[in-house]
């Protein structure tokens, strides 16, 4: 039977009106970031991370930040349709097919398949966390020092394949997250490293520093190259509440994204964006009308639409249940909740449950606030992009430095997230996906610690890993190594072809 | 004319306002408690407890400031560089940075010279827990199964630390070999015991308590000189004959070396109070802490010999240093 008991408190406190006003802050600032172009879901909440702290309860700060994260996922597909600039990662197939709509007039149907396909989706994924992360964190003790590594080497092996346009940049960005992560304390032994006689530098490079430094000053310096963006579609969106027949095409694919959303979702690494594009390679897969997709199919933005919101919802359940953060977005949550002093893990549940189930009873309040906010305002949110960037640019550069020392009141600090913006910068320009960086940095000491302790455990034998005695860690590196190996063959084989040719 | 003598009144008057202020007795402005940890550890829990009742005892507010990370000893500069005038308090003094790592490696402050001590309110022992689906149910056992399933393993804190040590002297009395398996802290150990991924582990009693009620772990053994209030169920290792006695972690409380000596009576008065008060008492029971107050000279002498034990056992058990 199931238990509701524990969603009822979760409403108890969602319903709370200092929570319910930040849940819809949340929701319309996470709109607003995915409409703009420029600053996505993970800058957002890394600019929010200092004043979360100051914020008295820790379920307001992930109500809020959980919001943005999600609401994202709504606003990302406005400009994709109108702009044919994805607002967010996550969007950027929607770019192809929604576009398209857009041009032949039908930008209003577009725009009310993609906010109904997330408020499905949104939905599903909320109720598939209710019913599935409480079996999943008792099941989530069976984790440990073996499980923890071999999850956390697969996840940074996914994230690091399907980041941006390149393995090795992936590869890249991930080597030197775990750099990164490795200054300071040693996790085991407590033996300061690579701080190269620097004080500052001896305890640990703070997380909100890098994360701001990358993705809040590194996102303004590229924005800034850009001049004005693309000139917005100027027809009159109309009819933003899709025919029957609009309806009757795009069900199945939001059932089907929901579905493909949530199992990518919990997989370490997956998350919105794969999640994404699988959906849309599936959905022009299986069509009927194979012929329509990059000129204006429905389904192509239906499909995709609702697998990012159902992964944004699901990648929360291995944050949650286990402590391990799958994209950039859900690190910045563990951060903060560690901030809080929880430890997000298999006693979240059990030791914080009004955190635990009034995050998710928000989320449940939060979708439907946010298929109001974009379904009969779209029209508003689409004046947005016309906010010129000279205005936006240096409001969020005072907030991320005033931010950023007020964490520490350090002004090292400041310094390093200075020098993180300008690596984000390049970065950005070569086409290097931060994603994997900042994912590194956080699961890197995790990694080495459960490493070493597995070791520790087993005196010292490697089979610890494989072995049968641990099926889940097996189970898992198995995958990892099966991953590693296909994606060589796969190479090798494209190079041959290449070289015959 | 009227202007400048308005001018001239103003000063005086603003004078005289410094001047009384600065005469007024101590405290006059907010008290701050820095914890040189994260908020949500034991030493931050305590923290809060002092401050919930604190408005009875102090006419101005107590407020706890966190200074993690570094292990501790950020926190710890912050008090030395402070000014000594009694309105920044170190909270936690006694713990394993104070305690344990002044014998292992070199630190930026001499912890003899450069604090002052006000009292002890607290004392965290170590309790050796092991999963209830662990087949050992008692301390003998539990020795008996260790000697035949050499070497074993158990989970510590972080390593080099009181729980740490006080595994390793066990080990040491019972005659078994122990790799200790050290991490991220308290409750990240909990989590692997719990599991049941290590057969044994040490922590203290207001982490493992929650576990106790829930039927997931089982207190086999603690490591102080009488059985711990906060949980006197469990029998002390002197009880089974291993003489495994150690401080554990203490909670007291210090200021910067200078500090007026009525600013540290006062302050030692002040928790003196705190600790026998009845809500204050309360709340500890609640969150699984022993109320063991002690004086500032009760609490020097204690701390040396503390100090001095761990120096001890650290020699005896060959714990790498530096």
């Amino acid at each position: 039977m199931l238990d509701f008991s524990g969603l009822l408190l979760g409403f108890e406190v969602a319903f709370n009106p200092v929570n319910l006003l930040w849940c819809f802050i949340g929701s319309v600032l996470g709109t607003a970031v995915g409409v703009l172009p420029g600053l996505g879901p993970a800058a957002t909440i890394a600019l929010l991370l200092p004043i979360s702290m100051k914020m008295g309860s820790p379920v307001t700060a992930i109500i809020l930040m959980a919001g943005i994260f999600y609401g994202a996922m709504y606003g990302g597909s406005t400009t994709s349709i109108l702009l044919n600039l994805p607002g967010e990662a996550a969007s950027v197939v929607t770019c192809i097919d929604g576009y398209q709509m857009a041009r032949k007039g039908r930008a209003g149907p577009a725009l009310g398949v993609a906010a109904i396909g997330s408020f499905v989706a949104g939905t599903f994924g909320v109720i598939g966390m209710t019913v599935m992360a409480p079996p999943l964190a008792e099941f989530a003790l069976k984790f440990g020092p073996p499980e923890y590594f071999s999850l956390t080497v697969l996840g940074l092996l996914l994230a690091t394949y399907l980041a941006g346009d390149s393995p090795l940049k992936g590869l890249t960005m991930a080597i030197m997250g775990l750099i990164l992560g490795s200054v300071g304390l040693d996790p085991l032994s407590g033996a300061v490293r690579f701080d190269f006689g620097v004080p500052d530098l001896q305890s640990n490079i703070d997380f909100v520093t890098i994360a701001m430094g990358l993705f809040g000053v590194g996102e303004i310096l590229i924005n800034l190259e850009q001049t004005e963006a693309a000139s917005i579609l100027t027809t009159k969106i109309k009819n933003v509440f899709p025919t029957l027949v609009d309806l009757a095409r795009s069900g199945w694919a939001m059932v089907r994204g929901s579905l493909i959303g949530f199992g990518v979702g919990i997989l370490p690494g997956g998350g919105a964006v794969l999640s994404s594009l699988i959906s849309y390679a599936i959905e022009r897969k299986i069509s009927k009308h194979p012929e329509e997709f990059g000129h204006g199919a429905i389904e192509g933005v239906a499909g995709p639409e609702a697998a990012n919101n159902s992964a944004a919802s699901s990648s929360f359940i291995p944050l949650l249940t286990l402590g391990i953060p799958g994209n950039a977005s859900t690190a910045m949550i563990f951060a903060a909740l560690l901030i809080h002093g929880i430890t997000p893990g298999p006693f979240l549940l059990k030791e914080h449950a009004p955190v635990f189930w009034g995050v998710i009873a928000s989320m449940y309040i939060g979708n439907v606030m946010l298929l109001v906010l974009n379904l009969p305002l779209v029209g508003v949110w689409a004046q947005l992009l016309r906010v010129p960037y000279a205005f936006m640019a240096p409001m969020v550069m005072v907030l991320t430095l005033v931010g950023v020392y007020s964490v520490n009141n350090s002004v090292f600090d400041i310094w390093v997230m200075l020098v993180m913006g300008i690596f984000g910068y390049l970065a950005r320009k070569l086409k290097f996906d931060l994603g994997p960086l900042l994912l590194a940095f956080v699961l890197g000491p995790i990694m080495e610690r459960s490493l070493r302790q597995a070791l520790l455990m087993s005196h010292g034998s490697f089979g610890i890993f494989f072995s049968i005695s641990r099926p889940i860690s097996a189970v898992l590196m198995g995958v990892a190594v099966l991953f590693v190996l296909g994606n060589l063959i796969a190479g090798f084989r494209a190079k041959r072809k290449a070289a015959a040719a | 004319m009227k202007r400048a003598l308005w001018i001239c009144a103003l000063v005086v008057i603003a004078v005289v306002g410094i001047t009384t202020t600065s005469m007024a007795a101590y405290p006059d402005k907010p008290i701050q408690l820095i914890v040189p940890y994260g908020a949500g550890g034991s030493t931050d829990v305590l923290a809060r407890a002092i401050t919930q009742v604190a408005p009875r005892f102090f006419p101005q507010p107590v407020v706890v400031v966190n200074k993690a990370g570094g292990g501790g000893i950020p926190g710890r500069v912050d008090v030395v560089k402070a000014k000594n005038d009694g309105y920044t308090l170190l909270f936690g003094w006694g713990s394993g940075e104070d305690l344990v790592v002044p014998h292992q490696r070199s630190l930026p402050y001499d912890i003899f010279k450069d604090f002052e001590t006000i009292c002890r309110i607290s004392v965290h022992s170590i309790v050796l827990a092991s999963p209830v689906t662990a087949p050992y149910k008692t301390l003998p056992e539990l020795v008996k199964w260790a000697k035949a399933n050499e070497p074993v393993t158990a989970t510590v804190s972080t390593k080099g630390a009181s729980v740490d040590i006080t595994l390793l002297l066990f080990a040491k009395a019972a005659g078994f070999k122990l790799t200790t398996i050290p991490g991220a802290g308290g409750a990240e150990a909990i989590t692997r015991l719990v599991g049941g991924h290590v057969p044994f582990g040490g922590n203290h009693p207001s982490e493992v308590l929650p576990h106790f009620k829930a039927e997931r772990l089982r207190g086999l053994a603690v490591a102080f000189d009488k059985r711990d209030p906060s949980v006197p169920e469990i029998p002390t290792f002197k009880e089974f004959g291993y003489d495994v006695v150690t401080a554990g972690s203490v909670k007291g409380v210090a200021v910067p070396k200078g500090t007026p000596k009525e600013i540290i009576s006062y302050l030692e008065k002040k928790f003196k109070e705190i600790a026998d008060d009845a809500e204050f008492q309360k709340i500890m029971k609640d969150i699984g802490q022993p109320v063991l107050y002690q004086n500032a000279a009760e609490y020097t002498a204690w701390f040396k010999a503390a100090y001095d034990q761990y120096g001890q056992l650290i020699k005896t058990l060959g714990i790498e240093t530096k």
